[in-house]
């Protein structure tokens, strides 16, 4: 759809019959996880079957593997090809600039990472303007850079254009190949990358599409639920509001030696429904105490505590919880708890010195 | 160059005035004493809000009632079409209080407003404060009083924390500005530094960052170079899980940039000074006066 020559390739879902797909695809032929996260190869997720048995094996063992939260969905075999040149390209954002970058080196595959801190000046990187877009002759410049020549060059440069073209169309912050492969038929894509914007959903069909498969199934609830949450290895639930806060109160946690068991961002003006469906997620977690932060901007202080005061209710088997609410309606807030006999602080290491106590009971 | 100035005598017009969050805040803004002169929401034109019009548009508004700052609380998918009401309208300075808004509309905004003129703080941000005189934004209005100390921040409740243990020490706040954290804004840091550091008001800055990005990164240099004030800053983020996005164009683009550690280097080298908790600021401001 957007033009970027690839190997020949198939991709199977997670469901459909391996036997019958891989049937017809010549071997030796390399097999990929579709998984979100980085560094795959470097992980066993990419390896080559040099037999039609060896890949249908292969294939089992990924949909039945469980990686750092997340399932194979899908797997892509492509045809192993002589490999030239490995080159890496991707078109960046550069957000605090508000421009672009089209970065490309001739040292591309997985080790990017290290040649772009080792070794900086083997990485090209042209910026360009959101309005201009990538020129031809910008596109031109650098594949002449990366040592391509002759129609090589217009056939690099047709693909930088068409990576513009796609981070274009679909909001990406991050379009990229790597490795762009040169092998002794052409240039071809051998893998890539995208990052898109979540707050482009509502106009971006690919994005809600992609939007549930990179997340955990706690991190989906949380996502429905309007609050980000990431899990951590502690033994402390937190429930705190604004992402700067949050972070700031695990600084000043993991200084003192206590360990949270996840990062809960509630969310600006967030309702009595979110905060009881957040403390909900946090109890299937069995901390040993909960922490809940609030500092009420656009967030209700007493819309919190009667969250609170529900949780506790329906959930008898609750972990002894310290709660801090200050800022808006912080007095009804405070009044509302006082009366269903709980204990809140309005200062923060107040309340982390009352957890600190709790856990120690 | 003051385009980032307000004052109580700005005339403020809210936009998205009839929803729950703008109608809400609208309350707590006129009590703290901010000049709401109308309010904005397409359709609903002719109504009143705590006594204050609404109208149809912008332009309506700023023939009407000459107002020249704005305060934004449509949904996000709207954001970009109100704020180039805004600018089309003539409003000089505005306020995005919307989360969530795609990043391509705000470039394209940004564009737009740079080369009209139109000053913007946000996306996803609390506004302004001016103690004591005008509030332009979400933030708690209990938190300190007017005073020497400028207080910037790209996180929202963080920097209410802060600035709350800043007003219980009684230390006074020059101005408040929560620029917000998004990767695309109308205000970067370095922009908000700059205009703090020739304000004649001000005398210390308090700047509140977090990991992700290079901005200050960008920040510390400026202050190198240019700002004799004394700068106080806090990063959040020491302890926090590398993330998930950091992706291959994260690390080339910014090396060891974007993390806190990172950050606190730059900026102790440009001679600022290093707060290691949030509620350790008060303590060092009260050093450096």
């Amino acid at each position: 759809m957007f033009n970027i020559p690839l190997v020949k390739n198939m991709l199977i879902m997670r469901g459909e019959n391996v036997e019958e797909k891989v049937e017809g695809f010549s071997f030796p032929a390399i097999v990929k996880s579709q998984i979100a996260i980085g560094s795959r190869k470097k992980a066993g997720l990419i390896k080559i079957a040099q037999t039609k048995e060896e890949a249908i094996s292969l294939c089992k063992e990924y949909f039945n593997r469980n990686i750092a939260g997340f399932q194979v969905e899908a797997i892509l075999i492509e045809e192993l090809v002589t490999i030239e040149h490995e080159y890496y390209c991707s078109i960046a954002l550069d957000a605090s600039g508000r421009q672009f970058y089209l970065i490309a080196s001739k040292e591309g595959g997985i080790d990017i990472e290290e040649v772009a801190k080792t070794i900086p000046e083997a990485i090209l990187k042209e910026s360009f303007s959101f309005q201009e877009g990538l020129s031809e002759e910008l596109a031109g410049k650098v594949a002449r850079q990366l040592g391509f020549n002759g129609k090589q060059i217009d056939t690099a440069s047709q693909i930088f254009r068409n990576l513009w073209d796609i981070t274009f169309k679909l909001e990406a912050q991050l379009v990229e190949i790597n490795p762009l492969v040169l092998t002794p038929s052409g240039i071809v894509a051998v893998d890539g990358k995208m990052i898109l914007d979540d707050d482009a959903a509502f106009r971006q069909p690919i994005v809600q599409k992609l939007e549930q498969k990179k997340l955990t199934e706690l991190e989906k609830l949380s996502k429905q639920a309007g609050f980000s949450f990431v899990e951590l290895s502690g033994d402390i639930g937190i429930l705190a509001n604004g992402a700067g806060l949050t972070m700031a109160l695990l600084d000043v946690l993991s200084e003192l030696g206590l360990h949270p068991a996840n990062f809960l961002d509630v969310g600006g003006g967030a309702s009595k429904e979110r905060v009881y469906k957040a403390l909900e997620l946090i109890f299937k977690l069995n901390p040993k105490a909960v922490l809940v932060n609030i500092f009420g901007g656009i967030t209700r202080c007493d819309a919190v505590a009667q969250a609170i005061i529900e949780a506790l209710n329906n959930f008898s088997d609750a972990p002894p919880m310290v709660i801090r609410l200050t800022g808006t309606k912080e007095k009804e807030g405070i009044a509302l708890l006082k009366e269903a006999g709980i204990e809140a602080f309005q200062d923060v290491m107040e309340a982390v010195e009352k957890l600190d106590e709790v856990l120690s009971e | 160059m003051n385009k980032m100035y307000i004052s109580e005598n700005s005339k403020v017009v809210v936009q998205g005035i009839t929803g729950t969050q703008g109608m809400f805040h609208t309350k707590l803004m006129v009590e703290y004493g901010t000049n709401i002169v109308a309010g904005v929401t397409p359709g609903k034109g002719g109504q009143e809000i705590y006594g204050i019009p609404v109208f149809n548009e912008m332009k309506e508004v700023r023939a009407e009632t000459g107002a020249d700052t704005s305060i934004i609380f449509v949904p996000a998918r709207f954001t970009l079409a109100a704020a180039m009401e805004s600018l089309n309208a003539g409003i000089t300075m505005t306020v995005i209080i919307t989360e969530n808004v795609p990043v391509f509309d705000m470039i394209k905004l940004v564009e737009r407003a740079n080369e009209k003129g139109l000053h913007l703080i946000g996306p996803n941000c609390p506004g302004m404060l001016i103690p004591d005189k005008i509030k332009l934004g979400i933030m708690p209005d209990n938190m300190c009083h007017y005073g020497d100390v400028a207080i910037i921040s790209k996180s929202g409740t963080l920097s209410y924390e802060i600035t709350k243990a800043v007003g219980d020490e009684n230390i006074g706040v020059s101005a408040y500005v929560g620029i917000g954290g998004d990767p695309v804004r109308g205000t970067p840091m370095q922009e908000a530094v700059a205009y703090y550091s020739d304000d004649s008001k001000t005398k210390t800055i308090v700047l509140i960052g977090e990991i992700g990005s290079d901005e200050e990164e960008k920040t510390a240099e400026y202050i190198k170079e240019h700002v004799s004030k004394p700068v106080i800053a806090y990063i959040a983020g020491k302890s926090a899980p590398e993330g998930k996005r950091m992706g291959h164009a994260g690390a080339i683009i910014s090396g060891d940039f974007g993390t806190a550690q990172g950050k606190i280097e730059a900026l102790r080298k440009a001679g600022a000074l290093i707060a290691d908790t949030p509620w350790d600021v008060p303590k060092m401001i009260k050093e450096v006066m």
